[in-house]
């Protein structure tokens, strides 16, 4: 697979922006990533050979990085903040919410392929609304499992008329400015009742990792 | 004291977030008054002058910092730490949503001190939109003349590259900040040599916060001596206080330094919500180490908490009511270390894993007495022995969360759930 | 300052560029700018370290090297901390003891424990310091470790065990610092972090036998080498490799009487501690047990094996014979880039003082206008150039760890490496040379004369030194000493020009010549094919050494049993002259006396006198008080000719 010449156009004109053109792996990934949807070996060389790096260095970048995928995703990325902050004020509940109404668990792919949703403890930065997700990287602050559902059922609607597009879509933006109060707004959310640990939590400790990158180790 | 608004004084005003709504207000007027009333030195003197602190974490003198570029070394340059991802923190989210241009004005000022052709705005991954709004003024300002070649007839060129980072708290550590930013992997680089000699392509580079570099155009209009006098004798200015957690009003609050910590919770934000009491306060992110509820008349002042055995850090304040569970907390925190550790030295590496599988089932009541004991000893085997402080810090709030709550720990040993939860339920029922 | 001086503080010492450092107690005084690591090394202290490598640069990962340093609040890598002025380090105290077993613990979370199939076990760092500062015991609650698949092959030669990895870099590292080519990278972050290659594609690297030595565990091990044997169980003799002329040092491990593996034997001078692949990979050819292993004698009807003694009296007559009868210039001698400095000495001086023929060669072309202004860049040398001019591949094809050396010039001393065709126009060389001082010219020999139009041209940029890569281990020995038609000894002139190798064996096949002395094996001659069948056919003597069974020892009249590299001492000289001691590593394939004791009886058969024993040790003494200038090279220095060119 080849770059569309767009893309190859933002990487070249990036890559000439920096004083060093390496500096634009990041910036060349993302442009990539926009296009593809995924990071694949190819685009990697391709990029490799733009920036006059060797490919395994773009991959040693690439897969630093949570941001990247390697693994195609579904048309809409949700991810949910489950750090100190939006524990605090119920993120488990809305795990808990997405996990039965997506019907596949952090980090896959609902059947239909509209979602990739997925839990992060690196925080995003939305503790004032918390809880706090991204959904194609927009915030949304002050969940509840209705206002998750109201979220999702929009973007459903918006998928089935027109092909939305994959995540980091250039063309959503401003429509959450509202919903981003200047402080973060007030307000108690109905998740407050810590729950009973899920069922997982006293089986045996699982902790989520990210899966070894398959290939020659998985095999 | 109370709430003083310097920065966010004019957030909300209408427009604010463009050329024509910042300019209303009274914006890029610093920068034309850097230019008119001061050479880079004399305006390294005067950010001397004011005392502020760095707002990104280590609350380092900025113009001290400043002071440390070789002379005659070009060229030099600046980066903006806008990849705040310590957690409990969102004021440079806010700080950027807000009023774009404030950044950008202040980032100009500190490139003419500097004397900065190149300056960068390294803003993480995650804050896509607030990319895109500074890509967007960013061209906006270059449009005006503030940003490029001669700028407002000064001789002062500089442009401005907003770099967005993707997914990776080390890149806020300022070595890690410049390989990302050179298109290496994020890891923090061996030290000496300092940024500040060999930094961003081995040259002498600076790294400031946001919210460090927003105060410049009020530094420069109002005068360091006047900056010097707002706040404490350590702590000079304001602070934007990020608070979060079990608290009525969460949000962003400008404090003057030295105000009450207990002012901030009980007048700005609302106190602890539902009618509960406090049991614990985190005051710096997800760094620092738990304070308690007698740590509420402390000052908002560097020093003083750091006495207390805390640090304000990034002005994170995270608040905790009576029905959390310290090991709870303490677990999110761990796993957020493990999966933030860059992997590149051995105790961060393998020590975040090493604690998060132990808080897991510390948490999950599966844990024994000497699997607590053996946490405490791992913590030591890693504090102070980590390449960076981002392993360092993975195990302050743990210890000091197990030396405020010891019991609490303990009671989750062989209790086969989380009993803090498992009493929080009953009391619901 | 005088407020010092008042207070008795002692004066200061002078400033020899030493700073005076305490460690555990001990007082040195090192140069400035060693690091504390090396510093205890000096003082017999050992610090325990996994990523620091002597020829990376620091980068304090592994954490296992931390000492405690007074004045500063937290534990300090040796590893990257210079020694500073008045420091007092401590590695004796509980609390890096305890560190130590820290680290350790961590380090063994995700370690299997597999050192009895491992083939590192018994040289493995992990190991070792387990046992002697470990901590016994894993607190660690879960047993069950990360898995990866065991043994992936990255290539022919090299497989990777990712669970066995420290990630202390090193393999990273020796990619980016030493070879430049990035082949394994870190991927992935955190606990997850894993070495590996770009889409898990293979090694293509001609370095990677390296990369087992500067793992500091069992996760990047040979192909070759697995299952074979523990070290304990290896013989070991410094050595000389023997594929190129660049003259890598290396250890000859061997076990049962079989070379096992070749190791990197470090000479800052020359390898630098690497090996290319070539030469690693070349070991077990030496096990080849396909050899000539009697003395043999022909005449037209009949082939007899004889002993030595014979076989020496039969070619002293022989020889004499077709002298007598045809004259001493019907004889061609030939040695061979094989052979040893002692061997060829003496080869020499048998043809031009005992025979007396002027028909002396190493190999089949000319070396006109040879001079020894093609010798004079040192390797290490390389590093002191600030422009390289590389002619043509093939220098870095023949001695290839030449390539690591020009990296490390560019990469440390950032020198410009200017690689051009063989071919290259004059003044396109001087065009990309323009603007440097110090120019080094490097060229293989098929490419003198071209080498020496550019080196005259460069001379108007800046000062030029030649590199010329010489053949075989010891071509360069050969040129030295004089085994040319048109060369004598130390680049005397000869009185009388010989023929070559070409027109002697030429000459033989023409029956224009009659008689041959010829040390083997000779890979030069044997590219003659057909030529080298019909000269030796047709002569009516040949005295021959070879090692295994060919055209040559097939019709040579008096044949005796070659000793391979690795079964006879001496010394060889690499393509800077540099002079180093080769070593039997292993038993002789044949009981016969090595070929310096035949020869020096051989001559004496012939009527020299006095040439002593032949014991390869009393032949090099006699080398050295001929000739001063491999006297003063000693055993690994660099024998330097000044004589100018000669015709
Ligand atoms: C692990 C780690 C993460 C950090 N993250 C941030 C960050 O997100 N934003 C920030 O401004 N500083 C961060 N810092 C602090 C920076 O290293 C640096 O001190 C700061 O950007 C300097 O700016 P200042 O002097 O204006 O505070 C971090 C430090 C560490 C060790
Ligand atoms: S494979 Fe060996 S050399 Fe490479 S990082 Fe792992 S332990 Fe170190
Ligand atoms: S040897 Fe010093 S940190 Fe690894």
């Amino acid at each position: 697979m080849t770059l569309q010449v767009e893309t190859r156009t933002a990487i070249e004109r990036a890559r000439d922006r920096y004083p060093v053109a390496r500096s634009a792996i990041l910036p060349a990934l993302w442009a990539v990533q926009h296009e593809q949807g995924l990071i694949t070996p190819d685009a990697m060389s391709e990029i490799a050979g733009i920036l006059q790096v060797t490919p395994s260095e773009v991959e040693a970048v690439s897969t630093f990085y949570s941001m990247y995928f390697q693994h195609p995703h579904g048309r809409h990325e949700v991810i949910v903040c489950i750090n100190v902050s939006c524990a605090l004020r119920g993120a488990e509940g809305i795990v808990d919410h997405l996990e039965r109404t997506l019907g596949c668990a952090s980090g896959e792919t609902t059947a239909d392929g509209a979602f990739t949703w997925s839990s992060t403890v690196e925080c995003l930065g939305g503790c004032g609304g918390a809880p706090t997700m991204q959904v194609d990287h927009h915030f949304q602050e002050n969940l509840t499992p209705d206002r998750v559902d109201q979220i999702l059922g929009a973007l459903r609607s918006a998928g089935s008329e027109g092909e939305a597009p994959a995540s980091l879509s250039a063309a959503a933006s401003g429509q959450d400015s509202d919903e981003s109060p200047a402080q973060g707004s007030a307000g108690e959310t109905p998740l407050t009742t810590p729950k009973e640990p899920a069922p997982t939590a006293t089986s045996a400790p699982v902790v989520k990792k990210r899966p070894r990158r398959p290939g020659k180790a998985a095999q | 004291m109370a709430e003083y608004k310097l920065l966010t004084k004019d957030f909300g005003a209408v427009g604010l977030q463009t050329l024509k709504g910042y300019e209303r207000v009274g914006g890029y007027q610093g920068l034309r008054d850097a230019f008119a009333k001061f050479t880079p030195e004399a305006l390294v003197a005067e950010v001397k002058t004011s005392n502020i602190r760095g707002r990104g974490g280590a609350g380092f003198p900025t113009g001290m910092k400043w002071s440390f570029l070789p002379k005659d070394v070009f060229p030099r340059y600046l980066c903006c730490n806008a990849d705040e991802s310590e957690p409990g923190c969102f004021k440079d989210r806010y700080l950027i949503d807000e009023s774009p241009h404030q950044l950008i004005e202040g980032l100009l000022i500190a490139s003419y001190a500097l004397q900065v052709n190149i300056s960068f705005i390294y803003i993480r991954g995650e804050y896509h939109d607030q990319r895109l709004l500074l890509e967007r003024a960013v061209e906006e300002a270059r449009a005006a003349g503030y940003i490029g070649r001669n700028i407002l007839g000064s001789g002062f060129d500089c442009d401005v590259i907003v770099h967005g980072g993707a997914g990776a708290y080390i890149c806020g550590e300022e070595t890690a900040l410049i390989e990302s930013l050179e298109g290496l992997r994020g890891q923090p680089r061996l030290k000496p040599p300092f940024p500040a000699v060999k930094g961003l392509y081995g040259q002498p580079t600076v790294v400031n916060n946001v919210e460090t570099l927003c105060n410049m155009p009020h530094i420069v209009q109002r005068g360091g001596a006047w900056f010097k006098a707002l706040g404490t004798e350590k702590s000079a200015g304001t602070r934007v206080f990020c608070c979060s957690g079990h608290i009525k009003r969460p949000g962003n609050y400008e404090m003057q330094l030295g105000t009450p910590i207990r002012e901030l919770l009980e007048e700005e934000c609302g106190g602890i919500w539902q009618g509960r009491s406090l049991k614990a306060f985190q005051p710096g992110g997800g760094s620092m180490q738990v304070l308690l509820p007698q740590h509420l008349d402390l000052p908002l002042d560097m020093n003083a908490v750091q006495e207390a055995g805390s640090s304000l850090g990034a002005g994170a304040m995270i608040f905790m009511d009576e029905t959390t569970c310290l090991v709870d907390v303490s677990m999110r925190l761990v796993d957020f270390y493990r999966h933030e550790s860059c992997g590149k030295c051995v105790p961060c590496r393998e020590g975040t894993y090493f604690e998060s599988e132990l808080m897991h089932r510390l948490e999950a009541g599966l844990a024994t007495r000497a699997e607590l004991a053996s946490l405490a000893d791992i913590c030591s085997n890693m504090d102070g022995r980590c390449f960076c402080p981002l392993g360092d810090t993975a195990t302050w709030f743990v210890m000091s969360a197990y030396k405020a709550f010891g019991d609490e720990f303990e009671a989750h040993c062989g209790a086969g759930r989380c009993p803090v939860r498992a009493q929080a339920t009953a009391l619901v029922a | 300052m005088t407020a010092v001086a008042e207070t008795g503080t002692p004066p200061e010492q002078p400033d020899d560029g030493r700073v005076g450092i305490s460690i555990d107690g001990r007082e040195l005084r090192v140069p400035k700018g060693t690091l504390v690591l090396d510093a205890a090394t000096e003082a017999g202290i050992h610090i325990p370290i996994y990523c620091a490598h002597p020829k990376m640069d620091p980068v304090a990962v592994c954490r296992m090297c931390l000492v405690n340093i007074e004045k500063f609040p937290k534990p300090q890598p040796a590893c990257a901390t210079v020694a500073g002025d008045g420091m007092v380090v401590r590695t004796d105290l509980p609390e890096v003891t305890k560190l130590r077993e820290g680290m350790l613990e961590f380090l063994l979370l995700n370690h299997p424990l597999d050192c009895p199939v491992c083939d590192r076990g018994g040289e493995c760092d992990l190991q070792d310091f387990t046992f002697r500062y470990g901590p016994g015991i894993s607190r660690f609650p879960i047993t069950e470790k990360v898995h990866f698949k065991k043994a992936l092959p990255l290539s022919e030669h090299i497989e990777l065990d990712q669970e066995r990895c420290i990630l202390c870099w090193r393999c990273v590292r020796y990619y980016d610092e030493i070879t430049g080519e990035k082949e394994i990278v870190l991927q992935q972050r955190g606990v997850d972090t894993l070495v590996a290659t770009f889409d898990d594609r293979q090694l293509e690297s001609k370095f990677q036998g390296n990369l087992p030595e500067v793992c500091p565990v069992g996760a990047l091990t040979h192909r070759k080498y697995r299952f074979v044997s523990r070290p304990w169980d290896l013989q070991r003799t410094a050595s000389v490799c023997p594929e190129c002329s660049y003259g890598c040092n290396i250890n000859v491990d061997s076990r049962d009487f079989e070379v096992r593996r070749f190791a990197s034997r470090d000479n800052p001078l020359v390898d630098d501690m690497w090996l290319c692949d070539r030469g690693r990979y070349s070991f077990d050819r030496w096990n080849s047990s396909e050899r000539v292993r009697r003395p043999v004698v022909r005449s037209d009807d009949e082939s007899r094996d004889v002993s030595v003694a014979e076989a020496i009296t039969q070619a002293a007559r022989r020889l004499r014979e077709i002298a007598d009868e045809y004259g001493a210039a019907s004889i061609g001698v030939l040695g061979s880039s094989t052979s040893t400095n002692e061997e060829l000495f003496l080869l020499e001086r048998i043809a031009r003082q005992v025979i007396g023929t002027p028909h002396v060669d190493h190999q089949l072309e000319p070396f006109e206008e040879l001079s020894a202004a093609e010798h004079e860049l040192g390797i290490a040398e390389i590093e002191d150039c600030d422009a390289l001019v590389v002619l043509g591949a093939e220098p870095e094809e023949q001695a290839p760890v030449l390539t690591l050396r020009l990296y490390k010039a560019e990469r440390k001393k950032g020198a410009q490496v200017i690689r051009m065709s063989g071919d290259v126009a004059v003044a396109e060389a001087v065009a990309a040379a323009s603007g440097s001082t110090r120019i080094g010219l490097i060229a293989d020999e098929t490419n003198r004369a071209h080498a020496a139009e550019v080196a005259a041209a460069l001379g108007a940029v800046g000062s030029v030194r030649r590199l010329t890569i010489t053949r075989g281990i010891n071509g360069r020995g050969a040129k030295d000493l004089g085994l040319l038609p048109n060369v004598g000894p130390a680049y005397a002139s000869v009185s009388e020009r010989g023929k070559n190798g070409r027109q002697i064996l030429e000459g033989l096949a023409a029956g224009e010549m009659r008689g041959l002395l010829m040390l083997g094996p000779n890979p030069a001659l044997e590219a003659a094919g057909d030529l080298l069948e019909r000269a030796v056919r047709k002569a009516a003597c040949v005295v021959a050494f070879d090692t295994r069974p060919g055209v040559v020892s097939r019709y040579a009249t008096v044949l005796f049993p070659g000793h391979a590299v690795f079964e006879k001492t001496g010394s060889v000289t690499n393509v800077e002259g540099r002079v180093q001691r080769i070593r039997a590593g292993l038993p002789p394939a044949s009981a016969t006396p090595v070929e310096t004791r035949v020869l020096t009886r051989l001559a004496g058969e012939l009527g020299a006198v006095g040439w002593g024993s032949g014991d390869p040790l009393a032949v090099n003494r006699l080398l050295r008080d001929e000739f001063p200038a491999y006297g003063r090279a000693g055993n690994g220095g660099r024998a330097v000719f000044t004589a100018e060119a000669v015709a």
